[in-house]
């Protein structure tokens, strides 16, 4: 049976997926569409930089975040001179390195999704008197609909996922950073086998139902068109 | 084609060799040993001419690779819990036998105030505490022990932060993510650590000193009968002893 504590974690990771993937909605969508349509010639540091962490090791990563964000590092001096506090061993903590650690699952996708678009249906739109913005909400967002689900989809299941990093900066704080698959982790070492299988069954259903909706969903026809 | 023929004969008789090769003889030793290995294996290798292998890890994580069927032949635990499960069980041969002690220390990298030890962490001027895992590490059992004896332990709850294991304290001392940790003496008497900020030890009446249990497993009798007898006696002689002593172990 899940223990009350197994729930917390359980609720704890539903949470950190969701809200790092909303915001990377907001943050990873300009990024993809800047890097298919801009021109400059510092275009590849920027996507190199964006795809980093597929390559980095976790716990490579999480060292290098524990040290920016502590009291003495610059994210850490720039958090606390704005009044925001430390941010290891933080919800908010693992927030900011979530979004960084899943930034690439979003962009890709998005990237994919814009580039297949191509320059004609822009054309079209400019043509007839639509302003970028709107030609953004009317043109691009339908017809890259699939891509944003991909992207969502690859973002919450990522966060979900997520080990190397928490482990390193989370310090496995009850109801802050203890998520689920440090508790599964910590179930296994304790040798609560028992406890570790009914949460990672639970946490395996839930995937997969989120994956098998999503998917449904996206094979529907004529979406968003 | 003969070429390929050739490598593919080159492959087969490597591969075969590698089979018939004696097994190497590997002690599997707890994450705190770190720093003395190097010297008891040295020391062994001086006086009996074999070579030991180490293999590090946590504890807890040894004894279940241990059920699973890893090659080890001795194992150095932490405590005394893991390795007298895994003689219980059948897979160690004799049962555990304490060859050191290990000892708290508080260890500070960010000039924290360490005067007036464990019950002066409750200072607002100390920001986080970092301990390693009480449900997963004995070190961590024991640190919570001490702030129960100097009654700080539920003030200082807000203040914890929880390591996987000591060695991740001392990642989180290091990175000066945290204020505080509480590590262990053999930690930071290591080369690798001196000089490191400031240390004090914690009052041997606060808490248990750690025993550190040594077991031959059923790998080692089956396929390195000596070498592992030899080291099983080694690890409690005079030599082994003074390097224990001098890494920051108290000695049985």
């Amino acid at each position: 049976m899940l223990s009350i504590e197994d729930i917390q974690t359980i609720w704890l990771t539903i949470k950190l997926a969701s809200l790092v993937t909303l915001l990377l909605l907001i943050i990873g969508t300009p990024v993809a569409w800047w890097l298919v349509r801009s021109r400059v010639w510092w275009k590849g540091l920027v996507a190199s930089v964006v795809a980093l962490p597929l390559v980095l090791p976790p716990s490579v990563l999480g060292f290098y975040l524990l040290l920016a964000m502590g009291p003495q590092g610059p994210l850490g001096k720039l958090t606390q001179a704005t009044g925001l506090g430390s941010l290891p061993f933080t919800f908010w903590g693992l927030v900011l390195a979530s979004v960084l650690y899943s930034l690439p699952f979003m962009v890709q996708p998005l990237h994919t999704a814009f580039e297949a678009i191509g320059e004609r249906p822009l054309e079209v739109a400019a043509t007839l008197r639509a302003s970028p913005l709107d030609t953004f909400f009317s043109v691009v967002v339908p017809m890259s609909w699939p891509g944003f689900l991909t992207a969502a989809m690859l973002t919450f299941a990522h966060t979900v996922g997520e080990f190397g990093v928490v482990l390193m900066i989370g310090g496995n704080v009850p109801g802050q950073t203890r998520v689920a698959s440090v508790q599964i982790y910590d179930h296994v070492e304790a040798l609560e086998y028992s406890q570790a299988h009914t949460l990672a069954a639970v946490m395996l259903l839930f995937s997969f139902l989120v994956l098998l909706a999503l998917h449904v969903w996206r094979t529907q026809p004529n979406r968003g068109y | 084609m003969r070429s390929l023929k050739q490598l593919l004969i080159a492959s087969v008789l490597a591969v075969s060799m590698q089979v018939q090769a004696a097994e190497p003889f590997t002690v599997a030793i707890a994450a705190n040993l770190k720093y003395v290995f190097d010297d008891l294996a040295a020391e062994f290798k001086q006086e009996t001419g074999i070579e030991a292998q180490s293999v590090l890890n946590a504890s807890g994580k040894i004894a279940t690779q241990v059920r699973q069927g890893a090659p080890f032949d001795v194992f150095m635990s932490a405590d005394m819990e893991f390795p007298e499960g895994l003689y219980k069980e059948g897979f160690a041969v004799t049962a555990p036998k304490p060859y050191a002690y290990g000892l708290l220390v508080l260890w500070s990298q960010t000039g924290a105030d360490l005067s007036k030890g464990v019950a002066g962490l409750t200072d607002a001027a100390i920001g986080k505490v970092a301990i390693a895992n009480p449900k997963l590490a004995p070190f961590g059992k024991q640190a919570l022990k001490a702030m129960e004896f100097y009654k700080v332990k539920v003030a200082l709850e807000p203040k914890l932060v929880y390591g996987e294991s000591i060695t991740q304290v001392s990642q989180y001392v290091d990175s000066k993510a945290v204020d505080v940790g509480f590590s262990a003496k053999s930690i930071v008497v290591a080369p690798e650590t001196t000089g490191k900020g400031k240390w004090v030890a914690v009052p041997e009446e606060s808490y248990e000193p750690i025993a550190q249990g040594v077991v031959i497993l059923k790998h080692g009798i089956d396929n390195n009968a000596d070498a592992a007898r030899k080291f099983y006696g080694f690890v409690q002689s005079e030599k082994a002893r003074a390097i224990f002593a001098k890494n920051g172990y108290k000695l049985p």
